[in-house]
This record gives structure tokens, sequence and C-alpha cells, in this order.
């Protein structure tokens, strides 16, 4: 068939799915945020120990593909009491493992910061907190931009495996629309071509964000 | 270090390249036939999610009635059960896989539909089939009617024919979509579905399997079906031979071999070889 018309015919589907997409990514890219921050507080004030659960944390995640846990929390949470829907398993399962990513990228912008900072706080009298929260947290985020903007990335082209649990993202639209219409190329290349923009978008957003706010 | 604009400048030629590779070239081509004689070797495309047509057994081993059935293909063409390659896809991917020319043939709890008959090309039925509904115990589903309750969810697996019985056999179940049989069969397992609808053998082997939590509904959802080996569409001889192959297994020459199959796998005989012979 035709390519643009086939386009004109089925290219109106994918918008819901288009949502899901970037409603999980949105979604699971913050909560990732502020989770890698958190994992990043415990690492630095929760002492040895702390540091300990975190490093077991981030190569229990970094060292298993993200549709295990996907798979897990959806299909053994109802098992025990839980049967959360499935975009809320597969964004808490996106979180968890993209978490540990970001806060092992914020760790690498901590030590970028000049210990006399830290010094320079306590002497003025900052409580630990304030210290984190004033000092190291503003500087690490603007650090962090263009790598938080690659994990972004790849986090979005990870929300293809929710396809996996029934959610109709992108990826799982193009496979009904292979199964209802034969037209395995046509629905892949749109998808493709979706994906391109949305990630495109991500970068320019990220680039954008990084020029704003580098020189302050 | 390439800038911004030659960045998109190559993107753009990726996305060209892209959509030239994805319309098929014409041409005349020779017949499979032709093709896997040369090569010595048949390649079929199937699942490994649909016990007991396909699936991987307890040690890793793809295994099943289909595949069974590809091996006696085998056997027919060069002699030798082990003249094959296997390639795994999920639901969707089947279409593609025969239409790109990947695999020869292909088979995996496949059932035929007019719908589906446009872009492949279908052999006479090597087994019957239907779609029966497995339920969990539960749920205290007892019929079709039982479950046509909004109170309930449904396992479906993500092609058009499974949502129009749906939307026909009960139309007020909530609809879970899956990619492949077996997270159809984990959604019942993990009480995320009360209920899935599948070919009729697959859904029989689940409950055997599960006796204390799930059980197949009585009755079929709509008609009998057939389940046959599928290939491109328009490659006569190709087709011809593999129907005659089909033809013989079930009602000829290969009935012997085909029936040890048969019992193999659902531990009873298959249909007559003709209706008009004793058995």
């Amino acid at each position: 068939m035709n390519f643009g018309r086939w386009v004109a015919i089925y290219g109106p589907t994918y918008l819901t799915a288009l949502g899901w997409t970037a409603v999980t990514a949105v979604g699971a890219a913050c909560g990732a945020l502020i989770w890698g921050c958190a994992l990043l507080l415990i690492r630095l004030s929760a002492g040895r120990w702390g540091a300990r659960g975190v490093d077991a944390y981030v190569q229990l995640f970094r060292n298993t593909p993200v549709l295990l846990p996907i798979y897990l929390i959806y299909f053994a949470f109802p098992m025990i009491g839980l049967p959360w829907p499935a975009v809320v398993c597969g964004g808490l399962a996106l979180i968890l493992q993209n978490a540990a990513y970001i806060s092992e990228i914020l760790r690498g912008s901590v030590n970028a910061i000049d210990r006399v900072q830290f010094d320079a706080a306590r002497s003025i009298g900052l409580a630990p907190w304030s210290t984190f929260r004033k000092v190291v947290l503003p500087q690490v985020l603007v650090y962090s931009i263009p790598a938080l903007g690659n994990q972004t990335v790849l986090l979005l082209k990870d929300t293809s495996l929710l396809s996996a649990i029934s959610i109709t993202e992108l990826t799982m639209q193009a496979k009904l629309l292979t199964e209802q219409t034969g037209a395995a190329y046509e629905a892949f290349i749109v998808v493709a071509l979706l994906y391109l923009l949305l990630v495109s978008g991500t970068e320019v957003l990220f680039r954008v964000t990084h020029r704003a706010v580098r020189w302050r | 270090m390439l800038t911004l604009r030659s960045r998109h400048v190559v993107t753009a030629a990726f996305v060209a390249i892209l959509l030239v590779a994805g319309s098929p070239a014409g041409g005349q081509e020779k017949s499979r036939m032709d093709v896997v004689l040369d090569r010595g070797k048949l390649i079929v495309v199937t699942l490994t999610t649909v016990p007991p047509f396909a699936f991987n057994d307890d040690k890793g081993q793809l295994v099943g009635f289909d595949i069974d059935i590809a091996r006696l293909v085998a056997t027919a063409l060069f002699k030798d059960p082990n003249k094959v390659e296997f390639v795994s896809v999920s639901a969707e991917g089947r279409w593609p896989a025969i239409e790109s020319g990947r695999a020869d043939m292909g088979v995996g709890g496949t059932t035929t539909y007019p719908d589906r008959a446009i872009r492949v090309a279908f052999t006479r039925p090597f087994i019957d089939s239907g779609i029966s509904v497995l339920v969990s115990k539960k749920s205290g589903i007892k019929s079709v009617k039982d479950l046509d309750q909004d109170k309930y969810t449904i396992a479906n697996l993500n092609n058009p024919q499974m949502a129009d019985r749906a939307k026909r056999f009960f139309p007020k179940t909530k609809i879970l979509t899956f990619d492949t049989p077996s997270a159809q069969f984990l959604a019942v397992k993990s009480g995320r579905a009360n209920a899935l609808q599948i070919d009729t053998p697959s859904a029989e082997y689940w409950a055997a399997q599960n006796k204390d939590e799930m059980e197949v509904l009585s009755g079929l959802l709509g008609a009998s079906q057939n389940n046959g080996i599928f290939l491109k569409p328009g490659d006569f001889k190709w087709w011809l031979w593999l129907d005659t192959a089909v033809a013989e297994m079930r009602t000829g020459s290969w009935y012997p071999q085909y029936s040890e199959i048969y019992q193999k796998w659902f531990g009873k005989n298959p249909p007559p070889q003709k209706f008009y012979l004793q058995q």
C-alpha cells in the first residue's frame, strides 16, 4: 500500500498512543529525578552503611534489564495484594531503574564541586541539610543537565517495553496496527518517526535549559 | 564533531533510506521450493509462547505439536527432521517474517481467517482448533454469560479477531491486551485478569497444568477453526507442495507419522484418516 495513503488512514490512531508514551515518559522522568536526588542524599548523609545500601541498589538495577522489574511489579504485586494499574507498575519500574543511573550521574557532579565550598558552608554555620539543599543540589543539577538529558532520552525509548504489560503506547499501537492491517513496515516506520520527533524535542529542551542556566 | 544542522541532514538521510528500504522491490523471483532445496535447510517462523503448539520446555528446547509438524515437513524435504531452523517472533512478527522472506513458512497455533489469508497464504489445516475461555476458579465464572459483567477482566492477544469476539460474546467485560499468550496466562495466574481467550488446545494444556486454579469453560467462542501452515502468497509451486504435504499427513501416506505426533501431544488419536474408513 502507498505509504502516504496508509498514514492518512491510520496516522490519527497513533495520537492516543503518543499521549501515553509522553505521559509515562514525563511522569517517570520526574519521579526518577526526585528518587535519584533522594538516593544521592542518602549516600552523602547516611554514613558508610547508607552509601553501601545505595551502592547495592545501584548495582541491582544497573545490572538487570528494565523489562524484569516491569514484569515483576506488574505480575507479582497482585499476588501480594497490590493490583496497581499497569501504568503505575510500568512507571514505577522505570523510576526505580532510572533513579539508579541518575544518582550516579549526580554523584559525578558532586565530585566536581570544589571541597572549599563545603568548608565555607560549615564556617558560616549552614546545617548539613541546608548545605545539601542550597549549595550542593543547585550546582549538581546544573552540572548534570546534559547527562540527565541523555538519561531522559534512554527512558523515553524504554517506555516501548511497557507494551509488554498491556499499555497501548506507541510500540503497542504499531503491533496492533500490524496485526490489523498487515502493513508492518508502514506501522513501524511511523513509530520510528514519532520517537525521532520526541527524542529530538527532548534534546532541544535540555539544550535550551542548559544554555539558560549555565552562566548564572 | 557534527554541527546541529548537518546532524539534521544526516538524520533526514537515514529516514529517507528507511522509507526506500520499506517499500519492497518487485521483480521475478524463483520459487521458495527451489530456494529451500538449494539451501538444504528449511527456515520456519514460529511463536515460542503457545503450549502445546510451540513453547520452550524445562531444558529450554523449543518443542510442541507445531514444531514437530515443521520437523515432519523437513523430513519430507530432506529425510532429516533436524534440517530446520526456527525463527522465534511475537504474535504480530509472524507476518513481516513471511513477507520479507526471512522464513520459508510459519507455524505456531496460527488460525486461518479469510482476512488473514489476504496477506499470507495458508495450507489446508493440519489440526482443528477453536477458541476457548480459560478462567481462574476463584472468579466463580461458570459460563460465557457469567463472564459478561463489567466487574470481570479478560486477557486478549493483540489481534483484531480477539477484540471482535470480545465485543460479540462479552461486550461488558473489561479488556487487557497482551503481545504473547504466555503474558495472557500470567495475567490470569497473577489475578490481573479473571479469564483469557485462546486456542482450545492451549487452554486445555494450561488448565491441565494448573488443575487447582484454572478451568476451561465448556463450548467454543464461535465456530470450530482451522490451524494451517502459512507462507508468502503467490508462490504456487511452494504452496502446492506444502498443501500436498499437509494433505498426506492428515489423510494419506504420512498419516502414521502424523498420528504419532498427535498422540505425543494430545494423548489421543487424531480424527480418522478418512471418514468412511474404519479406525
